[in-house]
Parts: C-alpha cells; structure tokens; sequence
C-alpha cells in the first residue's frame, strides 16, 4: 500500500462525502427551519436520477441533469400544497408516519413508471477521461461530483450568511414566531427551502446516477446514510451536515480498507456514542 | 393510565374464541395466515407498550424481534441447546438488548429519539448481514420447533403451532397488562404527560424508560423465537428498517395506546396485504396510501375509534339512566 493508493481512497471518501452532502443539506435546513423530517427524501433522490435517466437517453446526459432538480422541484412543490403544509402542526411521530407511507408510495410509483430494470445513465464524453491529481490518476467523473457538492457548499454557504434571504433562513431557524413578527413571510420562506431542498436532492440523484446503477430502491439504501449525517452532525445545520458528511464518508471509505467485516458497524457504534455524549449532534442548530 | 376496560376484556375474549374457531376451520393456508398473524400482533403489542405509553416511538422493535429470531437459531441450530432453555435464554437476550437500546435512547427525545432506534435497528441488521457466522445474506435454516409429543401434541401441525402462538400472545398480553398497571407503568405513563413534572417529583426517568422498554424486548424474544419456528429459516431481511416500519403502521393502524389495538391492525394489515397482493404487485403503495390516510385523518385507528364510539355509549347511556333517578328523586 503506497501514498497512491491512500491518496486514491481519501478522494474517493471525499466524493462520497459530498455526495451525501448534497442530500443531506436539503434534508437538515428543511429541518432546521420548519422541524419537520422527510423520510420520503431518499425517494426524491431516486426520482431525480430516473428523471435524469430517462430525460439524457433521448437529449444527451447535460439536459438530464439540468431537467431533474427542477422535476423534483415540481414534485416538491406538489406534496408540499397536498401533504406538508397540512402536516406542519402535527407531532414528529405524526410526520414520520406520513412521508415514510410517502415513501413507500412514490416507490412503487417509479415501479410503475419506469419498471423494475435497473436504468444506465453513461457518463458524458467530455467528463469520460481521467484527471492527474498529486500524481494519482482519477476518473474525472467523480472529481466532477465533488466539485458540484463543493460549488453547493460554497453558495449555500454565501446565500445563507451574506444575503438577505439568507438572513431571513437564519432568523426563521432560529425563532420563527419572533420572525414573523417582524414582517418576514416565514411560510413562504418554508415553501420556497422546501423546494430548494427537494431540487439539490434531484441533483444529487442526476451526478450520482452515471456512477451506481438506477433502481427503484437506490432512494432506500441512501436514506439511511443521510439520516445517520445529520444526526451525526445535528439537524439543522449547514456545518454539522458538511461535517457529518465527511464522518461518514471517510469512516465508511477507510474503515472498508482497515476492517471489512465491521465496517458498516463501525459507523453505527460512532453514531450511537455521539448520542450518548452529545444528544442533539455535534453542531445544532439553536433552534433544533 | 392503562384500565383494562370491560370492553377491552370482551374484545379479547371475542378475539380468542374468533382465533380458535378459525384454527379448527381454516385449510392450511389460512392457519399459516393466522400463525403470521398472532406473530405480528405480539410485535405490534411489545411497541405499543413504549409507544403509546411512554411515547417512545421506536423504529427498532421489528429488529430486535428479528434479533430474538437469530438469537433462537443460533441457540438451537448452532449450538444445539434444548428448545425450552433456548426460548427463555432468547428472551432473556432480546431484553438485555433491549434495555441496553433504551438506556442509550432515553437520553433523546422526538425526532432524536425516532432516528437513534432507527440507527440501533441498522446496527443489528448490518451486523447479521456481514456476520459470516450467522450465514450473512443466505441467512440460516434447520431452525427446530419445541417439542410437545410428551403431552401428545405435534407441533409440525400447523393448527397446533396456531394455537401455541394464539396463548403466547395471551400470555403476552396478560403480561404487558400486568407491568402497565404496575407503579412502573403508571410512572411511564406520567412521564408521558409531562417529563418535567416526573423529573420534579424525583423520578429517574431514564431508568423507567429502559426498564419498560427492556421488558417489551422480553416479548420480542418470544415473538422472534416463535417466528422463527414457524418459517423454520431466517434471513437478515427480518432486520430491515422497513419492516420495523410497518410494525409500527400496524400499532398505528390498529390503536396506539389501547394494548389490544395492535392485534386488530395485526389482523388488518395481513388480511389486506394478502388480499391486495391478490389484484396487483404494488403492494407498497396501496400501505402508503391507507397510512397517509389513517395519519392526516387523526383518526384513532381502527380499534382505537371503536373504542371511543363504545365508551361514548355506554357513558351516555349512564348519565341518561343517572338523570332518570334524579328526576324521580
């Protein structure tokens, strides 16, 4: 095992981390601000990627990724006027409930739609190549993910501190009530970070589809790794979520080289001592 | 408070004649339908007992029925232990997990609460599924069922077997019964209300949640050792995170907070899974739907609404006749 090799894993853990980023950010401001946990955001995820899939079989791989966040956007948009504004109010057990029965249904949906059959989405020609990176040659695909979750970081990073949209996100995370008092449409605010959340998740799902094949349960088995993040990193925050992200990635990422046989139970047993140390994350937000 | 009403006892009676008139009339499919059933229904009962009494929503209870199951196998199958000690020792297992998860959880609250289960259930799953010992993904067969030729009956008739489960979750029920109306449980139910006021009157309100939610993992063990006998083979797919989800539909579904709920939305939610499952291959979708309608209605559930509509009854019918006596007087 050479410098290559560990050079080779850490950018690998570093694109897995920023693809769990960009999921679960939507999933941790949508908490943050409206309290409320969307298990059916994994499903979003996986209907990004079909959107993506289907949309770049037949106008090529760039308009597959720019129809698919805004696909989820509109989906967003509709279970947002149909279910979760009416879900608001009621109790966190009340809210699992519901998006996880959303869950199941928009899984058997994509069923239905596009069949059981894994779907391939093929990587485009100008991103097909391998790039040198400290001397270590990487497919240019997956440096190409990492740089989308770190262009999202970085505005969402901008958005949220420096305009004031993102004043009014910040005042709404930290006391809505007192934020509505001062003239701010929180539930407009909620919509529209609802939305936006949904759309990162499709965009996730469109990068991520070229690298792991499309299937109806691809939104079940990233759902899990997601929640583990933001608890990890504490609901509701843009820093726990990167931070989550990266503990997750590079603990599942190494832990798979030095102990294969625990290495998805290492995660866990991370996870449940934080839990005992620090109950709400490493970083909540005040609000949470 | 948990009251055994008169309507809940005639509901149980009603139940368990029901049960034993299907047992001696159903072909063999049906019995099989009844066994998963009855298997459910103690699974469903076990969360019932920390969700609808201590509010503790878990997301880990089909997991750790499913750690129960494998904890059965591995006593019988793998080390070849006589069948009553494996029971009692899965039992006694599944608690101690149990009560090690709440102890842990306690500590959470809301959402938390429902995400660190959920991340214990994870646990369990990953490590069956990556455990080579416990057969990884194949999972494990040979699994034997208790032997009772000694007071001649067979165990391998699946009517028999129906009927073993039918007084296990007797027993179960009997026994959730019994803590819930214990000092334990009424503690539980009080730190329900309100965690602070439990606090402020000097309880150890972290110790009662992990007792009560250890003493469900006993009936989770014998529910995970019953289900094991019945299929005789186990896979890690009993420790997914979905199925601890449909649990709770069935706890939602049948009544949260009325113990005897869950059996009806145990029965419910088979009855409907394998009629559904008759017409179409989207089984999902119809459970998603009929859970999205059940929570935004508010409704209490299926039992849960029955019993509201009886106790208004026979409460208006009383003060009526009340009334009555005092005109007269």
């Amino acid at each position: 095992m050479d410098t290559g090799f560990w050079i080779l894993q850490f950018l690998n853990a570093l694109q897995f981390s920023f693809l769990l980023f960009l999921l679960s950010v939507g999933l941790t401001v949508i908490f943050g601000l409206m309290h409320f946990v969307n298990l059916a955001h994994g499903a979003l995820y996986a209907f990004g990627a079909y959107v993506a899939a289907s949309v770049a079989a037949s106008y090529g791989y760039w308009a597959g990724v720019f129809v698919a966040p805004f696909a989820v956007a509109v989906l967003g948009l509709v279970l947002y006027q149909f279910l979760i504004k009416r879900m608001r109010s009621s109790g966190p057990m009340a809210q699992v409930l519901v998006t996880f029965g959303l869950m199941f249904a928009l899984l058997d949906l994509t069923r239905i739609i596009w069949g059981d059959l894994a779907l391939a989405l093929d990587v485009p020609a100008s991103l097909s190549g391998r790039i040198s990176i400290f001397g270590v040659e990487y497919p240019l695909y997956r440096f190409f993910v990492m740089m989308v979750g770190a262009i999202a970081l970085i505005m969402l990073n901008l958005i949220l501190a420096r305009t004031q949209i993102g004043a009014m996100i910040r005042a709404g995370v930290d006391n809505d009530k007192m934020a509505s008092c001062l003239g701010i449409n929180v539930e407009r605010l909620f919509f529209i970070v609802f939305c936006v959340g949904c759309a990162l998740a499709g965009i996730a799902g469109a990068v991520a589809a070229p690298l792991l094949s499309v299937v109806p349960e691809m939104g079940l088995e990233i759902l899990i790794p997601t929640l583990i993040v933001i608890v990890i990193g504490g609901l509701g925050s843009l820093k726990g979520a990167i931070t989550g992200s990266l503990i997750y990635g590079f603990v599942q990422t190494f832990g798979a080289v030095f102990a294969p046989q625990f290495a998805s139970v290492v995660i866990y047993v991370l996870l449940a001592l934080i839990l005992i140390t620090k109950p709400n994350g490493l970083f909540p937000s005040r609000g949470g | 408070m948990f009251y055994q009403t008169s309507t809940r006892t005639f509901m149980l009676i009603t139940f368990t004649l029901i049960c034993i008139y299907v047992a001696f009339t159903a072909d063999y499919f049906g019995l099989e339908i009844l066994t998963e059933i009855l298997i459910l229904a103690m699974i469903a009962m076990a969360l019932d007992m920390v969700a609808g009494f201590g509010g503790m929503v878990s997301l880990c209870h089909g997991a750790l029925a499913g750690v129960g199951a494998y904890a059965y196998a591995v006593c019988t199958a793998k080390l070849g232990w006589n069948v009553p000690l494996s029971i009692v020792l899965t039992c006694c297992f599944t608690g101690v997990i149990a009560w090690i998860i709440g102890a842990v959880c306690s500590r959470t609250h809301g959402i938390y609460f429902i995400m660190a289960t959920l991340a214990f259930g994870q646990m369990a799953y990953s490590f069956v599924f990556e455990s080579a010992y416990l057969g990884g993904d194949n999972g494990l067969s040979g699994i034997p069922r208790l032997d009772l030729s000694a007071i001649n009956i067979d165990l391998f008739d699946s009517r028999n077997f129906a009927l073993v489960c039918l007084f296990a979750l007797f027993c179960c029920y009997l026994f959730a019964w019994r803590i819930l109306s214990s000092g334990l449980g009424r503690s539980l139910v009080g730190l329900m209300y309100s965690e602070q006021r439990s606090l402020a009157i000097g309880q150890n309100v972290s110790r009662i949640k992990a007792h009560v939610f250890g003493l469900s993992g006993l009936i989770l063990g014998l529910a995970g050792s019953l289900g094991a006998q019945h299929i005789m083979f186990i896979s890690p797919n009993l420790l997914m995170w979905t199925y601890s989800g449909e649990v709770l539909v069935v706890t939602i579904l049948g009544g949260l907070g009325t113990l005897f709920g869950p059996i009806v939305g145990a029965a419910a939610f088979i009855l409907l899974k394998h009629q559904v499952s008759e017409y179409t291959n989207y089984w999902h979708l119809a459970v998603g739907i009929i859970l999205i309608a059940v929570v935004m209605g508010g409704a209490k559930g299926l039992y849960g609404s029955l019993e509201a509509y009886i106790e208004q009854r026979l409460r208006s019918r009383s003060s009526t006749s009340t009334n009555v006596i005092s005109e007269e007087e």
